[in-house]
């Protein structure tokens, strides 16, 4: 899993705004944000970057095996 | 759309099958025929129209200074960005900036452009790398006096001049078409991702400020970028070039897929400006030695050019000889890329250091060599109206190889700044409004929701990944053979004629990714469609079957358009010659 957990979310949205592949959309029930298409994240942790209070956990790894030029 | 040629196809997946079968095999997705259940629907969509002067699309570097200068210029400018300003595309990545000080440059304006051309072995054109020289100077001033280099995160800085000048900016907006009236390109339409809402904006001139894009690669910060814009400026006739260019970054063998860790945490540097050091490199010399040497490959610490190894000094990609050994630059005064790495127990940008897999930005070309053809050194493209900058131009500003390190960044600042000006005094002279028929409107909203309206096709992410099983392995993309990119064409027609027709989205974020995929399908065969015309090596293009420069027939870029039938067509441009406005 790329973008792994939100935690201690304060509702700004920065994450969602600066997510430049569309993965954290606000959940308008709870006013948190949440991420909704981790399939999608390409590991650049912008939205780690933008959070201010160091909400957002990152790991390394994809969800699926990637495809490279070679290995 | 085109009647699929059956005959043709069937022949080419007997050449082509056996590899891309391999490929795909390497994958695994799910059933890729579905039924399209809609969390939205597509019938409810409100629709708002917008009229400014000049529309810029994108949010990067270019983007900022053409708003900002089209603004000085007098016009009325509406910048909307698919994602947040300073915070989507490449720009928030790219770390160095180059600034050409006349005071203390080593060498001259007239020797830096001549160096370049050596390097670039002609594929430059040298009216854009001057420019570049000319202009970086008080353009790094300016992004230092809006705060650019005291931050890592550009978005407050680059939203200063825009607030203190009241440019409207519009944020998460996926524009997918450009308006056209009378052969002339009046504005743009889009969809909010955040609402069910299309949007069309109206303006005398356009801006693409777009940047470039990959095929969604794993490793390099570029899966939001697809080539929007200069797929939707195609589809409206105008001229693109530089396809047949790869960008050669490599990724890490170790969690290829995180950008973050290819690039060592580079995202969290403050910028800082570099000096003139023209080197030529990250072309496909590391393609070259994984194809003849296998995996893994390794490349040395900064500075050291291990890279160009044996096999290259030899046979594979030719490098000029001033720049076969190069010492390591000098270290810049402020820092700079190397230096920057160098002090803070950084190993660099990606391939610096450890073992390395291809491909990590695949479906990239070298910055500034694809993207609109440009008709003169303001950025007009060959539509009257429509303008592009930074990466979404085909300046050849570095030619199809990269030449001096921060000229990407720098680049996009000089020409967005220049297209905003020239955009703005053209559209001042204007009189009257922008008017768009009806059913230009309506088809391109009908356009734009129908993945939501199908009910039964194939989803974004499927025909991605065919896509990129296809396109992204070394023996296709980076080291070229003819038969190997027939076989891989033959894939790519199938997908664009069959696939992208039944695209389907459930909801926007999805529709996003339709459109995105179309965009990439569309490249893939711009790319290998070039590559098949240009039989020689030079640069970042790399033909096993054609590995020496043809000085006689190839000193010409590649110009592809669509012509009155919907046919991709493909003309040779000299190297020194303007192309004209388009007819198509």
């Amino acid at each position: 899993m790329p973008i792994q957990q939100i935690s201690g979310c304060i509702g700004c949205e920065a994450c969602v705004k600066s997510c430049p592949t569309d993965v954290i959309r606000m959940n308008r029930g709870t006013n948190k944000a949440e991420i909704r298409y981790p399939e999608d994240c390409q590991i650049c942790h912008l939205c780690r970057l933008n959070c201010p209070v160091g909400a957002i956990k990152i790991t390394p790894e994809k969800s699926i095996p990637v495809m490279v030029s070679w290995r | 759309m085109s009647t699929p040629s059956l005959s043709r196809r069937q022949f080419m997946g007997v050449a082509g099958g056996l590899a891309g079968a391999m490929a795909l095999a390497s994958l695994n997705f799910d059933a890729p025929a579905q039924i399209n259940k809609p969390k939205i629907s597509a019938d409810d969509f409100k629709q708002d129209q917008r009229e400014v002067d000049v529309l810029v699309i994108g949010g990067g570097m270019a983007g900022l200074f053409a708003a900002v200068k089209a603004h000085d210029a007098g016009a009325r400018v509406l910048m909307v960005s698919k994602g947040r300003v300073g915070s989507s595309g490449l720009t928030p990545f790219a770390k160095g900036i180059f600034s050409y000080d006349r005071k203390k440059a080593s060498m001259s304006i007239d020797d830096f452009v001549a160096k370049v051309s050596e390097s670039a072995i002609q594929t430059n054109n040298p009216v854009f790398t001057r420019q570049l020289a000319e202009h970086s100077y008080d353009r790094v001033q300016e992004l230092k006096s809006w705060g650019f280099f005291d931050s890592p995160i550009y978005h407050e800085s680059f939203m200063r001049p825009i607030n203190e000048r009241r440019i409207s900016v519009d944020e998460r907006i996926m524009i997918t078409h450009l308006l056209k009236e009378d052969g002339r390109v009046v504005g743009a339409s889009g969809f909010m991702l955040d609402e069910k809402r299309i949007i069309h904006y109206l303006a005398k001139s356009v801006i693409l400020c777009t940047g470039s894009g990959g095929f969604k690669p794993n490793g390099f910060p570029v899966c939001d970028l697809t080539h929007d814009g200069t797929i939707m400026a195609y589809k409206v006739g105008a001229k693109v070039t530089g396809k047949e260019w790869n960008d050669g970054h490599p990724g890490s063998a170790k969690n290829s897929g995180s950008s973050y860790d290819n690039w060592h945490g580079q995202v969290e540097e403050k910028p800082s400006t570099t000096e003139v050091t023209i080197n030529h490199h990250l072309g496909v010399d590391l393609n070259y030695q994984a194809y003849t040497q296998g995996a893994p490959v390794m490349m040395g610490p900064p500075g050291d050019d291990q890279d160009r190894g044996s096999a290259v000094e030899n046979a594979g990609p030719f490098v000029p000889e001033a720049f076969r050994h190069s010492a390591p630059p000098p270290p810049p005064q402020q820092g700079g890329l190397r230096g920057l790495f160098a002090g803070k127990g950084h190993s660099g940008p990606p391939g610096m250091g450890g073992e390395q897999v291809g491909g990590s930005s695949a479906g990239m070309a070298i910055h500034k060599s694809e993207g609109l053809v440009p008709i003169n050194e303001q950025g007009l493209s060959t539509l009257p109206g429509l303008y592009a900058a930074g990466d979404a131009l085909g300046s050849y500003m570095s030619g199809g190889i990269y030449t001096q390190i921060g000229s990407s960044l720098a680049g996009s600042a000089v020409q967005g700044a220049i297209a905003g000006e020239a955009a703005a005094k053209e559209s001042l002279k204007l009189t009257g409004g922008v008017t768009v028929s009806n059913e230009q409107i309506e088809r391109v909203s009908t356009e734009m929701l129908a993945p939501l309206k199908r009910e039964r096709g194939y989803s974004p992410a499927w025909v991605t990944q065919v896509l990129q099983g296809v396109m992204i392995p070394n023996f296709v993309l980076y080291i070229k053979k003819e038969r190997m990119m027939l076989g891989a064409l033959a894939y790519v027609e199938e997908l664009r004629e069959h696939h992208v027709p039944m695209l389907l989205a459930d909801d926007l974020h999805a529709l996003r990714l339709a459109h995105e995929t179309e965009n990439m399908v569309i490249t893939a065969e711009m790319k290998l469609k070039a590559s098949l015309m240009r039989k020689e090596s030079r640069c970042s293009h790399y033909r096993l079957d054609c590995p020496d420069i043809d000085y006689e027939n190839w000193q010409a870029w590649i110009n592809i358009w669509q012509d009155e039938k919907g046919q991709m067509q493909l003309e040779k441009q000299p190297f020194d010659m303007w192309p004209k406005f388009a007819t198509a």
